[in-house]
């Protein structure tokens, strides 16, 4: 009777966990082109980008201020620092009407321009933080995590970019940005030359701009959840 | 010239006059200091500054800055919108992600002095302005009311184009109290409060912050006064009560539970009769010789011991009432003066409880209150003829109408042994030690049981000094043997007689079929040893004519055949009239039949001319006492 009833039990939970592993496997796809369904997954996509650009953000701006406390630089030298980041060649809007005067898919492609143009600085930038006894493994730790983070936040737009795409909301006008050869041109190798703390201060800058330009996309594609 | 000469002199003579009598001094200005730079909107920015010294002369402030990428110096073109010291960037002078480079220029007559730059980012220096609009509404759940507070964010903020992205932050408090509650927000712009106090007023605040920015200022006081919606005064009875009615409950539970041990506590029970000096434990291991060889008196007779059927034997009269019930009595006269009282004293040796003497004599007219004194003696020592197992319940008080002595219950086959008052005591003491209670005996042919059991077998409730102290009603005493069935059933039988102003139910127990007499005689001894006995038809007159030892004949003793040996009535009386104290050591006195289940011999009656029962069958009555094995030799 104990055996009865332990296999009725192993049983039940058996067939629990196939279900929930169903349900988790497939995710929620719309089908027979529903519209509203559509919308809805493009904002929780969009959701999750920003969350994620807001993330790194916050990481790049722990970084800096731990760099700024122990690894602070003449004062001289604040002001200089703006100007050498690598990524100054790409035009980016730097107010409200700029932004809001900017197409969509320009505004899409500012922000791939970014992520692509930062994914090699940040990898290396890690590596002399992890090969500098100076600095903690904590800090080594975070400069990957925002390495990682990069390549991630770019995946994360191009999908958005293919659903705004399917959706017909975005033109094809984006061309060649699955390939990052078109986007790295400007950015040549400039980066190699600056400092640990300059690389720092600019992508810092740089992943404030992405989150603010992903929302400004956000709410004016898909502008009735959450804006 | 000499007049050009004078002329400047007096100018300067006068001009440090001037100077002296002013107790002033003129200098370069002090350098100022630039405060702090704040954006409401991330779209236009005021920086202030802090002047310093004047110098004594008027001083002029002037704010340079240089935007980051080039070179170029602007000048500050509003000094006005922000207030006294400030300069507002207004939206085409603003990039955001741009760093500027500001200085303020301090300039007098006598000099300038520059302050400290200030490098800044807009989006860094965002403080937004407070929200606007904060409602608060009383809202009902379910009759518990809660606040639902609402707000806009500030219309400078452009929130809707995602531009800026706002948290807020509630704090509320009771008017009069000082510490605030806050509550984190998030970016919704509703928030509902619950937990609130009956009839308080209460006074919320509501503020912003960019995702990274300063905070805003709190927004304006609003009040709201909560309705009374739950008196408070009723809510603390309530819970009062409550709390009060579960620990009620929790005690009364617990008492239910302890209820016999705090019978126990308030009313101990009445020990039952000890032997003093009577080794339990020897006399179970069989040696019944050593065992009472400590009750043994020096001047008392021992020739009595010589004989293991020297058993005080004491009859009982057997009573079989019209309701089927057994009765049994004793003879008065065989406890005269060795009998206490009814309510006699416990005594001192309490033990455990009396003998279990189902034959338990029920007096109906309730005239035997001598005998109940007997009763009690018998009954104490034929506890402690019992083993352990005994089963002395305790028992409760026996109801008011029982002590008024309507109700004897007579032991089993007790020598009328009083306590231990008298050193003759000791040895009658002995005797009876040897008696077990067997009150099977009394019970129609179909209730006999053999009497090999050990002693104690027949362990009812016990009987304290009081007969009728034993459980009348639902409590069974716990039964040790099976045999025990047996005794219960006259118990009960018992338990009716005595509770004759009670209606006692008796457990169901199978009783033979009812008999109006109320005497068994013996009817025959089957293989088994066992007397059978018959009720016998009887007046109820006889009854108390039993009582007194007319009617029944006493058992003499058991000869070499296992044949009862009953005496005559007359050498009866004859007997019974003695103390049976003495007697009962000369095996006289010994009224009881004993049902030896090995050819034991009590000793016989050396008193008056008995006639011996040869015969199996009595014709009148026997006295068949409680019949109890005898301890084996």
């Amino acid at each position: 009777m104990m055996l009865a009833a332990c296999s009725v039990w192993l049983l039940l939970v058996c067939l629990v966990l196939y279900s929930r592993l169903k349900v988790a496997a497939s995710a929620p796809t719309c089908t027979n082109g529903q519209a509203g369904c559509h919308v809805l997954s493009l904002a929780n996509l969009f959701d999750r980008v920003i969350q994620h650009s807001a993330r790194m953000h916050g990481i790049s701006n722990d970084l800096h201020s731990e760099f700024e406390l122990y690894f602070l630089p003449s004062k001289n030298q604040i002001g200089r620092v703006s100007r050498n980041c690598h990524t100054s060649t790409i035009l980016t809007p730097n107010g409200k009407e700029n932004a809001q005067r900017m197409a969509r898919e320009e505004l899409t492609e500012v922000i791939l321009k970014l992520l692509v143009a930062w994914g090699d600085p940040l990898w290396h930038f890690h590596q002399s933080l992890a090969h500098n006894h100076e600095v903690s493994n904590f800090s080594s730790n975070k400069s990957l995590e925002m390495s990682d983070m990069v390549h991630e936040l770019r995946k994360g737009v191009q999908k958005v970019i293919e659903k705004m795409k399917m959706l017909g909301i975005m033109g094809n006008s984006l061309g060649g940005l699955g390939s990052s050869e078109s986007l790295l041109a400007p950015v040549s190798a400039e980066w190699r030359l600056m400092k640990d703390y300059d690389l720092l201060y600019c992508f810092r800058r740089d992943s404030s701009k992405i989150q603010n330009y992903l929302k400004i996309l956000k709410c004016r594609i898909v502008p009735e959840h959450g804006c | 010239m000499m007049k050009n000469d004078g002329g400047v002199r007096l100018f300067w003579l006068l001009l440090l006059f001037l100077l002296y009598t002013r107790g002033k001094s003129y200098s370069v200005p002090g350098k100022p200091t630039l405060t702090r730079c704040r954006s409401p909107e991330k779209e236009t920015f005021t920086c202030w500054w802090e002047p310093g010294s004047d110098g004594g002369l008027p001083t002029t402030y002037k704010l340079f800055y240089r935007k980051e990428g080039s070179e170029k110096e602007y000048q500050c073109t509003d000094y006005h919108t922000g207030g006294k010291n400030s300069c507002f960037f207004n939206k085409n002078d603003t990039s955001i992600w741009v760093n500027y480079n500001i200085t303020v220029v301090a300039t007098n007559a006598l000099g300038q002095a520059l302050s400290d730059p200030l490098n800044i980012d807009v989006y860094y220096i965002v403080e937004p302005n407070p929200p606007e609009n904060l409602k608060v509404t009383i809202q009902n759940d379910k009759g518990w009311p809660f606040l639902r507070a609402s707000w806009d964010p500030p219309t400078k903020a452009d929130t809707r184009s995602g531009w800026i992205t706002l948290i807020y932050e509630l704090r509320i408090k009771l008017e009069e109290e000082d510490e605030w509650e806050i509550h984190h927000v998030g970016q919704q712009k509703v928030f509902n409060i619950f937990g609130l106090q009956s009839e308080g007023t209460y006074v919320i605040q509501i503020r912003c912050k960019p995702d990274h920015g300063f905070w805003s200022e709190w927004s304006e006081d609003v009040q709201v006064v909560v309705p009374n919606y739950f008196p408070n005064k009723r809510s603390t009875w309530v819970l009062v009560m409550v709390f009060s009615g579960m620990v009620f409950l929790i005690l009364s539970w617990l008492l239910h539970i302890n209820s016999r041990n705090l019978k126990h506590c308030i009313l101990p029970p009445v020990p039952g009769p000890k032997i003093k000096g009577f080794d339990q434990k020897l006399h179970k291991s069989g040696k019944s010789v050593d065992a009472f060889k400590s009750l043994d008196v020096p001047d008392f007779p021992h020739h009595t011991f010589s004989k293991s059927e020297d058993l005080l034997v004491e009859y009982i009269e057997v009573y079989v009432p019209e309701e089927q019930e057994l009765m049994l009595e004793k003879s008065n006269n065989l406890h005269n003066g060795c009998l206490k009282s009814e309510n006699s004293v416990s005594d001192c040796d309490s033990g455990r409880g009396s003998c279990d003497s189902h034959t338990l004599l029920l007096d109906k007219s309730g005239q035997q209150t001598d005998t109940q004194e007997s009763q009690t003696d018998e009954q104490r020592h034929g506890e402690a003829l019992q083993g352990e197992n005994l089963a002395y319940t305790h028992q409760d008080m026996v109801s008011p109408d029982m002590s008024a002595g309507r109700v004897k219950t007579w032991p089993s086959v007790f020598s009328p042994l009083p306590q231990n008052r008298s050193t003759e005591d000791q040895t009658s003491s002995l005797e009876i030690a040897k008696q077990h209670c067997l009150s099977d005996s009394l019970l129609p042919s179909d209730f006999l049981t053999p009497y090999h059991s050990p002693p104690g077998h027949c362990t009812r409730e016990h009987l304290g000094s009081n007969y009728w102290e034993f459980d009348f009603g639902n409590k069974r005493p716990h039964l040790t043997q099976p045999q025990t069935e047996v005794c219960h059933q006259i118990q009960a039988h018992s338990e009716i007689n005595i509770n004759t102003g009670v209606k006692a139910e008796p457990a169901a127990q199978k009783f033979p079929t009812p008999r109006s007499n109320e005497y068994v005689e013996v009817q025959r001894i089957n293989e088994e040893d066992s007397v059978v006995l018959r009720p016998v038809a009887s007046n109820y007159d006889k009854l108390f004519e039993m009582q007194q030892g007319e009617d029944y004949s006493r058992v003499k003793g058991v000869d070499s055949d296992s044949v009862l040996l009953l005496l005559q009535k007359e050498a009866m009386e004859e007997e019974m009239n003695m103390c049976s104290c003495e007697q009962l050591t000369d095996t006289t006195d010994a009224h009881y039949t004993t049902f030896a289940t090995s050819p034991e011999k009590p000793t016989a009656c050396t008193h008056p001319t008995p006639q011996p029962l040869e015969e199996r069958v009595v014709n009148g009555y026997v006295d068949t006492a409680t019949m109890f094995t005898m301890p084996p030799y």
